[in-house]
């Protein structure tokens, strides 16, 4: 961070630091192996995506019910504390305490009064305002701040936040669009099939630590070409096959974008005999994992959303989770998995969508696929930061598709990455 | 294990020996269950739980706030054999062994089986990497005679590391 620490370049970071490295081609169909493993890349993203004008995921509103309850968590590398503030009100504040830069609160989720510094039990109230600086006047006329010490100047960075049907949004830009305008109207629609305003539970989390730069996180779920080859058990079972009726929808932008699919049955045909692991005769002992039930309009049973750049929003069957994505250098990014559930789904419907979160999370029959083979891909890209990646399936264009063969959700992420980054 | 209060000598004497019998079964029991795990017989697992089970690993946030949700759960022994239908036939992953060192045995006997508690560190050593640790908990379980044999009618590995890292291929 030496070029922009002082005050004068705080505004004005998008400037400081040298492009890195030259995307040596046009469009997005090639990806150059060192936008996963350049350092001077990766500050850069932190600044203009990360802290830039993006809305990022924080938590579901169901995780603090009540004023006080808390979480914590991390957007890009900065801490946070995610806190009902007031009855119809979430505050994200900087987990950094104003006085000594102290990440004050070390618990993932409680409930509080108010927000204290252990270090010189420096308070704040639950929006983040300076509400208590002890020996402030000084201890019998000796010490204590200066008389010109103001403490609204010095509460915790606040965020700008929206809470958008049950789930908390927050951005460090003054720039970024409302959220509904950030996501545009067609994924607003998206959103809204199963974020329809129900309220919701949490079942529980997963957490994983994967080895491999972030964004191939956001293109595994923006490649349905892989889904349908590397995950034997989806393609076995019928869960999610090339030769089920499909869609790739993306936004104008080119970040955001979603699976969309159609369960089908096991059945052997003209598409499975390219799938080299296609495992025609295998059978469950115990099939409840398969016991799906259709619970969303239209015959869809899968719609996997990418939201640009912090999150997926899964719903496969009847497993629905928010997979929050927090980087951790250019080479690896912590993966948090909230599952959850309606308020109101019956006991029976709870059980089958955790029985269901066995396919996902860091020991998931397919998910675990995801992220052994995205360690995999660091290894390949790490020693070869100018060779390219081939992302020319179905073409070059940059649109919506109705089948999944095709790497088009990903073209598009990198034509909206090459411009926000100036690369 | 609690040693009943007894008048006479003999009494007090067979019931240590009999206690001393079945904490060495418990023992033969883990060891066995242990070995095929580590020795990746996979096929082998299954065998030593109870047709209804209950078999669950769960991030220790998740027992204590009592949420539901595994990161690996099977309600029977089909789902176990399942579990091993994918490492063995579905999924894809690295290859790698895992060595489980299960700490001190703690048991007690009640009217639904035995139960025991014991730490388990699980060791992960991945092709030309140093060894690192991919479990570390508590195993709350409960063991009952079915066929002649003990077997697990219950185990829940509550893991303290719940930054796995990357993925938890191999079962607890």
């Amino acid at each position: 961070m030496s070029t922009a620490s002082s005050p004068a370049s705080r505004d004005s970071t998008q400037q400081d630091r040298p492009a890195p490295r030259r995307w040596a081609t046009d469009g997005a169909s090639q990806v150059p192996y060192w936008v996963y493993s350049d350092e001077e890349t990766y500050r850069r993203e932190l600044e203009r995506i990360w802290y830039g004008p993006h809305w990022l995921y924080c938590a579901l509103e169901a995780e603090i019910p009540k004023v006080g309850d808390f979480k914590t968590t991390t957007l890009g590398e900065k801490p946070v504390i995610v806190v009902r503030s007031a009855e119809d009100e979430i505050s994200v504040v900087e987990n950094r305490c104003a006085h000594r830069g102290v990440k004050f609160c070390q618990s993932r989720s409680g409930h509080a009064k108010d927000l204290l510094c252990p270090y010189h039990q420096w308070a704040y109230d639950l929006r983040g305002e300076l509400i208590g600086v002890p020996f402030r006047r000084g201890v019998r006329r000796q010490g204590g701040m200066p008389a010109d010490f103001d403490p609204s100047k010095h509460g915790l960075r606040r965020l700008r936040v929206e809470v958008v049907n049950g789930v908390v949004w927050a951005t460090f830009s003054d720039d970024t669009p409302p959220f509904r305008e950030y996501l545009g109207e067609k994924f607003w629609k998206h959103y809204t099939r199963v974020y329809d305003g129900r309220k919701l539970e949490v079942l529980g989390y997963n957490r994983q630590h994967i080895p491999g730069n972030w964004k191939l996180m956001m293109e595994n779920i923006k490649d349905p070409y892989h889904a349908g080859l590397l995950h034997v058990f989806f393609v076995t079972f019928g869960l999610f096959r090339a030769d089920q009726k499909s869609a790739v929808d993306i936004d104008e932008t080119g970040r955001h974008g979603v699976l969309i699919s159609r369960k089908g049955a096991q059945e052997v045909n003209d598409v499975t005999a390219d799938m080299r692991n296609f495992q025609g005769d295998l059978k469950l002992a115990d099939p409840r994992i398969l016991d799906v039930v259709n619970e969303f309009p239209g015959d869809e049973t899968v719609g996997m959303i990418t939201i640009f750049p912090s999150v997926i929003l899964q719903q496969q069957v009847n497993s629905l989770t928010t997979r929050q994505i927090v980087p951790a250098g250019a080479g690896g990014f912590d993966f948090h998995w909230t599952h959850w559930c309606y308020a109101d789904d019956t006991p029976e419907m709870k059980l089958r969508r955790t029985r269901q979160a066995n396919l996902f999370g860091p020991a998931g029959f397919v998910s675990a696929d995801d992220g052994e083979v995205i360690e995999m891909c660091q290894q390949g890209f790490a020693a070869s930061p100018d060779a390219e990646a081939l992302v020319t399936m179905g073409g070059h264009d940059i649109a919506p598709t109705d089948h999944m063969v095709t790497e088009t959700a990903i073209r598009g992420m990198y034509r909206y990455w090459r411009e926000v980054m100036g690369l | 294990m609690s040693t009943p209060t007894m008048d006479r000598p003999d009494d007090v004497a067979a019931a240590m020996a009999a206690d001393a019998a079945l904490r060495a079964r418990v023992r033969d029991f883990y060891d066995a269950y242990y070995d095929a795990l580590d020795d990746v017989r996979l096929e082998d697992w299954p065998d030593f739980f109870t047709e209804e089970c209950l078999y669950r690993v769960i991030p220790r946030e998740n027992h204590e706030r009592g949420f539901m949700l595994c990161t690996m759960q099977a309600e029977s022994r089909g789902m176990l054999q399942d579990r091993v239908t994918g490492l063995l036939k579905t999924q894809m992953y690295a290859p790698r062994y895992y060595r489980r060192f299960p700490g001190p045995l703690r048991v007690t006997v009640g009217a639904d089986g035995i139960r025991t508690r014991h730490n388990l560190l699980m060791v992960q050593t991945l092709i030309d990497r140093q060894p690192s640790i991919v479990l570390c908990g508590v195993c709350h379980d409960r063991l009952v005679e079915d066929e002649g044999r003990l077997r697990l009618v219950e185990r829940v590995v509550v893991f303290d590391s719940e930054m796995i890292a990357n993925s938890l291929i191999y079962p607890a």
